[in-house]
């Protein structure tokens, strides 16, 4: 584990195959991540892809890959000013708990005081609220949300 | 060395007073807090404790209630003799509109270095607060089995 470090755990009623499927699924990644879709073949060593409205936002390769138990993949943002930063590494850990699902994100290798790490913890807790909440209610949270965090980035 | 503390953010589509009313009630609590009273009357300098199955697990005072903005209290954990050892915590509650949404920022912090306290409300708030947000958005609760967390005492 290298530091800084973001870890950010949450449950969901959900089933383990569902949330895999969420994470790694185009058309629905794109509604609770606030118009990101997702591509990849996801084995390991291919590449994904993250775009909005067909501009890449982050890529990377695929690290690990055990569905519906565990996800591995680097991170590098398409934004100029992090593209100078290190490449860092995004782990999602799934597992059953009774009839809930527990998710722990750890995103790390990520540089001290980087733009990076200032987006992705404004970022997580949001995309995991409205990856539960889809999940659990039918509805993302609102894509405004997002514009907030993207806005006081300008 | 970092501050010992713990920090949770999450997002509920819901309103500020009704967020408020959910930290504050019991007959709300019980239902996302695996059957615990939250009790006090919430003024300043009143007793605060927590009640699970009518026992008290955690005591403290209320530091600020600033209605439907910010609660803080204090937070001295009494079941485990380990716990029981360290001074008093304080948990403090943040309530943010955020357009149709709150952003509920949780700050547990003030721990004595080294505290077995920490470990253990690191793995509870997660639990709590996502079973919060899912009764305030769908309706039901979570039921996530309390001997799942693997908090060190708790079976």
């Amino acid at each position: 584990m290298s530091k800084p470090e973001f870890v950010y755990i949450t449950y969901i009623e959900t089933t383990p195959e569902q949330l895999w499927h969420a994470l790694t699924d185009g058309d629905f990644h794109e509604r609770y991540w606030f118009g990101h879709r997702v591509a990849s073949d996801w084995k390991v060593g291919s590449p994904y892809r993250f775009a909005k409205q067909g501009s890449p936002s982050v890529e990377g390769k695929v690290l690990e890959s055990e569905p519906p138990k565990r996800l591995v993949y680097t991170w590098d943002s398409c934004s100029p000013e992090a593209r100078k930063e290190r490449t860092s590494r995004v782990a999602f850990d799934i597992e059953p708990r009774g009839t809930v699902v527990k998710l722990t994100v750890t995103h790390d290798n990520l540089d001290e005081g980087g733009k990076t790490l200032r987006d992705i913890s404004g970022g997580w807790p949001m995309v995991i609220a409205s990856l539960k909440s889809l999940l659990e209610t039918g509805r993302p949270l609102p894509a405004e949300l997002a514009l907030t965090q993207e806005t006081s980035d300008a | 060395m970092p501050k010992p503390e713990f920090i949770y953010v999450v997002y509920i589509e819901t309103t500020p007073e009704k967020l408020w009313e959910a930290l504050t009630s019991s007959e709300f609590s019980k239902r996302y807090w695996w059957n615990t009273e939250v009790k006090s009357d919430w003024k300043v300098g009143s007793p605060f404790a927590l009640v699970m199955n009518g026992a008290p697990t955690d005591v403290g005072e209320v530091l600020e209630v600033d209605r439907p903005r910010r609660l803080s209290y204090t937070f001295h954990h009494v079941t485990s003799e380990v716990a029981r050892r360290e001074r008093p915590s304080k948990v403090v509650f943040n309530l943010e509109p955020h357009g149709k949404l709150v952003k509920l920022t949780l700050t547990h912090e003030d721990f004595e270095a080294g505290s077995k306290l920490l470990d253990g409300i690191s793995k509870g708030w997660p639990a709590i607060l996502s079973s919060l947000k899912s009764l305030l958005e769908s309706g039901t609760a979570l039921d996530v089995p309390l001997s799942a967390l693997g908090i060190e005492g708790i079976e």
